[in-house]
C-alpha cells in the first residue's frame, strides 16, 4: 500500500521539461563563489595527463578569440549568466583533472565515433580529447588481462572521483549472457555495476545506454535495458540521441567540473539545458508546417522547396533535443536541415514509436494485447464498424418485431 | 398533442445550449483533429504561406473547441449536482433502485420495447451513466490534449504567465507515465476520439429508436426541451 502511495506521489510531483532559466542574482552569486573555490582546489591537483589545452588549441590553429567565443556560447548553453564565461574557460583547461572511465556495452560505438570522426577537431572535440580518459574500452591499446588490470588500477586510484561514461545498452536476457567482456567473461550487467559502484557520477551517452535504444526495439531479443534501469542510488545523467551530440557531452562534463553538481534534469534524467527544447518549435521549416505545405513524396516539388516533413513522418512535434539549435559537427547541419524528418532519437523507445516515415496516425502499432499491428484509425474504424453492425441488427429486429408503445393496451407500468 | 398525453419539461434552455455547444465542439474537434493527425486536403494552394495558414487554422479551431469543451464541462459538473431539472448524480449512485432501473432500461431495448418497467418521464439511470461516460471521455481528452499542448510551452513561459504551463504540467504530466511518453499520449488521444465517435453513434441511435418505439417524442428534448408521456403516469 505505501508503495502505491509513493507511486502516486511520484506521478504528481515528477519533474517536467520546464526550464528555469533565471534563478535570481543571489543564487548565481553563491554559485559563482562555490565554482571559484572548486576551480582553485582543482588547480592545486596534479593533472591526470600531460595534455595541455592551450597547446592543443594552437596546434589546431584556433586562436584565443575564437576560444572565448566558444566559451561564452557554452556558458549560454548551460543556462548560466555571462559572468561565468571566464570560469568556463578556466574549467576547460582543468578538464585534464577529471578522470573518466568509458564503458562500451551493447551498441555500435556510434557515440565514440561521433567524438572521433569530426572533419577536423573543433573545440568540443578538443575538450573531449583532453579529459583524462583513464580507460576506454574501444580506444585503448591494451587488451585482455592487461586492459582489465589497467581498469582496476584506474578505479582504485580515482575511487569515488571518476565519472563513468556508459555507451550501449545492457542485455538482461539469458542471465546477461548476450554480452560478456574480458578474459573472465564478465557479463555487461556485472561489469557495469562493478564500475558504477565507486563512480562519482554515471553518464549514459546515446539512446542505447539511456533507454535501451535500437537493441531494445521490438521484439528486444536480448532483453536490453538502459543504465537507469539497473544503476540505482548514483547521480545519473542521460544524454540520449543517436548519436549523442558531442556539444552536450562537453556541456555535462564542464558543468560537473565547474560546479561539482549534476545539471538540472528533466523527468527522464536528461539535462534541461540540452533537452528542454522541442525540435518543432525551433525548426526552420515550421512556417511551412503552419501553412500546411508538406513534402508528400521524397524529391517532389515540396522537398525541393524545403517544405515541412511532417507527412514524411517527422516527429519533431514530439521530440525534445537541441540539435535544431546547436546542430551537429560544430553547427554544420542537422537532420531536418538536410531534408530528412526527425525520428525522435532522444526519446524513449524511439525505434518503435518514432522512427517511421509517416505520421503517428498512419503507423501500424501493436495492440496492447500484442498480436496484429494496425494503425489507430484502423482500430477505430473497426470499432465503429462493429458498432454499426450492432445498431443495424437491433434496428432491423425492431423494424420486424419491435412493439410501439400505445399500439396495444395492457402494457405494464 | 395526442389525447391522453401530457407534456413534461426535461431540459432547460441552459442545458440545451450546453448540449449543442458540445455537439458543435466535438464535430469540430474530430474534423480538425483528423487534419492535425494527417493533413489530408490540398496543400499546394498557390498563396503565400501567411495567407493560407491551413494547419495553423486547424490547430486554432482544435484549441477553441478544447476551450468550449473545457467551459461546458465545468457547467455540466455544476448541473450534475445542483441543476434544478434533472439531477443526474442522484441517478448515478449505485443504489438498489438505480441498479434495477439500469437493468430494466437494458431489457427494454433487448425485448424491443416489449417490457417497459421504469418511469420514462425523467432521465433514467442508464442514460445518466451513459452521459457520465461521455463527460469522462471528454475530460480524458482534456488531460491528454493539454499534455500535447504543453509540449509547445517548453520555455516555461506563456503570454498569460508562467503559472499556466506550470499548472498544465502539474495536472497532466501523469499521462506521460501512464501511457508511455509523448507518443503514447498522442496515441491514446487519437484512440479516444474513436471511442467518442462510437459513443455519438450509439447515442443518436438510442434517441431515434426511443422516439419511434416509445412514441413519446424523446428526440424533442434536445430541441424544444420537453417530451410527452401518458397522462396516467403523471398521477
Ligand atoms: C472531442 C474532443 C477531441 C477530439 C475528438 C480530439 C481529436 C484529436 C486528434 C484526432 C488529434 C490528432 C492526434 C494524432 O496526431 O494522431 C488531436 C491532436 C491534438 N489535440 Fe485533440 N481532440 C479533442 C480534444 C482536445 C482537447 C480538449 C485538447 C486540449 C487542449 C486537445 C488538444 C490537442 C493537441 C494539443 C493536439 C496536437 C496538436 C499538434 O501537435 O499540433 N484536443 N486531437
Ligand atoms: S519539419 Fe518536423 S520539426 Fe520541422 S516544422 Fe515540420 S514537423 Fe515540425
Ligand atoms: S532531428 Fe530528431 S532524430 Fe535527428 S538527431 Fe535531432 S532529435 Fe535525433
Amino acid at each position: 500500500m505505501s508503495d502505491r502511495v509513493e507511486a502516486v506521489k511520484k506521478l504528481f510531483t515528477s519533474k517536467s521539461s520546464r526550464v528555469e532559466t533565471n534563478k535570481g542574482d543571489t543564487y548565481y552569486q553563491d554559485l559563482f563563489v562555490k565554482c571559484e573555490a572548486r576551480l582553485n582546489e582543482m588547480r592545486a591537483q596534479a593533472p591526470a595527463n600531460r595534455l595541455d589545452f592551450s597547446d592543443l588549441l594552437e596546434d589546431n590553429g584556433i586562436d584565443r578569440r575564437e576560444f572565448m567565443k566558444w566559451a561564452s556560447a557554452t556558458t549560454a548553453m548551460l543556462m548560466l549568466p555571462p559572468m561565468f564565461t571566464p570560469l568556463i574557460a578556466d574549467a576547460v583547461v582543468m578538464m585534464n583533472r577529471a578522470p573518466v572511465i568509458w564503458l562500451e556495452l551493447q551498441d555500435c560505438a556510434g557515440n565514440s565515433e561521433a567524438l572521433l570522426r569530426a572533419d577536423g577537431p573543433k573545440i568540443d572535440e578538443i575538450v573531449l580529447d583532453i579529459i583524462s580518459l583513464e580507460y576506454h574500452e574501444t580506444l585503448q591499446a591494451a587488451s585482455g588481462h592487461q586492459a582489465e588490470k589497467q581498469m582496476e588500477e584506474a578505479m582504485e586510484l580515482f575511487k569515488g572521483k571518476y565519472i563513468l561514461f556508459v555507451e550501449g545498452s545492457i542485455p538482461m536476457g539469458m542471465n546477461g549472457q548476450y554480452g560478456t567482456i574480458g578474459a573472465s567473461g564478465e557479463t555487461f550487467h556485472d561489469h557495469l555495476l562493478r564500475c558504477a559502484e565507486n563512480a562519482a557520477a554515471v553518464v549514459a551517452v546515446g539512446s542505447c545506454a539511456t533507454f535501451g535504444g535500437i537493441p531494445a526495439a521490438s521484439p528486444n531479443p536480448t532483453g536490453a535495458v538502459g543504465v537507469m534501469d539497473v544503476v540505482k542510488n548514483k547521480p545519473l545523467i542521460n544524454i540520449p540521441a543517436c548519436p549523442a551530440n558531442p556539444a552536450n557531452m562537453v556541456g555535462v562534463i564542464l558543468h560537473y567540473v565547474l560546479t561539482g553538481q549534476v545539471p538540472e534534469l528533466d523527468s527522464l534524467l536528461r539535462p534541461k539545458f540540452a533537452f528542454g527544447y522541442r525540435i518543432h518549435d525551433n525548426c526552420e521549416r515550421r512556417a511551412h508546417f503552419d501553412a500546411g505545405e508538406y513534402v508528400e513524396e521524397w524529391g517532389d516539388a515540396g522537398a525541393q522547396n524545403n517544405f515541412c516533413l511532417y507527412k514524411m513522418g517527422c516527429k519533431g512535434p514530439m521530440t525534445f533535443n537541441n540539435c535544431s539549435i546547436v546542430r551537429y559537427n560544430e553547427g554544420v547541419n542537422w537532420p531536418i536541415g538536410v531534408g530528412r524528418g526527425c525520428i525522435g532519437c532522444s526519446e524513449p523507445d524511439f525505434w518503435d514509436k518514432y522512427a517511421y516515415e509517416r505520421p503517428m496516425a498512419d503507423a501500424k502499432i501493436k495492440a496492447p494485447t500484442g498480436g496484429v499491428e494496425k494503425s489507430v484509425d484502423e482500430f477505430g474504424l473497426g470499432l465503429l464498424t462493429a458498432t454499426a453492425i450492432g445498431i443495424g441488427i437491433h434496428a432491423a429486429a425492431s423494424a420486424v418485431a419491435g412493439k410501439k408503445s400505445g399500439e396495444c393496451e395492457g402494457e405494464s407500468k | 398533442m395526442k389525447p391522453g398525453y401530457k407534456k413534461v419539461e426535461r431540459m432547460t434552455p441552459i442545458m440545451r445550449i450546453i448540449h449543442w455547444v458540445n455537439v458543435v465542439a466535438i464535430v469540430a474537434a474530430v474534423v480538425s483533429g483528423l487534419y492535425i493527425a494527417h493533413p489530408y486536403y490540398e496543400t499546394f494552394i498557390s498563396d503565400p504561406a501567411l495567407d493560407k495558414y491551413v494547419m495553423a487554422w486547424n490547430r486554432w479551431v482544435h484549441f477553441m473547441t478544447a476551450i468550449l469543451v473545457d467551459v461546458t464541462s465545468i457547467w455540466v459538473a455544476y448541473l450534475y449536482v445542483i441543476g434544478d431539472k434533472e439531477r443526474p448524480w442522484t441517478k448515478l449512485v449505485p443504489t438498489k433502485r438505480n441498479i434495477s432501473e439500469f437493468g430494466e432500461v437494458v431489457l427494454n431495448a433487448l425485448t424491443l420495447n416489449r417490457r417497459k418497467r421504469f418511469d420514462t418521464k425523467e432521465m433514467d439511470s442508464f442514460n445518466a451513466v451513459w452521459f457520465a461516460l461521455m463527460h469522462l471521455l471528454l475530460i480524458f481528452m482534456l488531460f491528454t490534449g493539454l499534455q500535447l499542448y504543453v509540449h509547445g510551452l517548453a520555455s516555461g513561459i506563456s503570454s498569460i504567465g508562467s503559472w499556466w504551463p506550470w499548472m498544465l504540467h502539474l495536472v497532466t504530466d501523469w499521462t506521460l507515465f501512464v501511457f508511455g511518453g509523448n507518443m503514447g499520449v498522442r496515441y491514446v488521444h487519437h484512440m479516444t476520439m474513436w471511442l467518442i465517435v462510437v459513443w455519438v453513434a450509439c447515442h443518436i441511435y438510442v434517441q431515434i429508436w426511443r422516439t419511434i418505439y416509445w412514441q413519446e417524442g424523446d428526440i424533442a428534448i434536445a430541441f424544444g426541451g420537453s417530451k410527452f408521456v401518458k397522462d396516467d403516469k403523471l398521477d
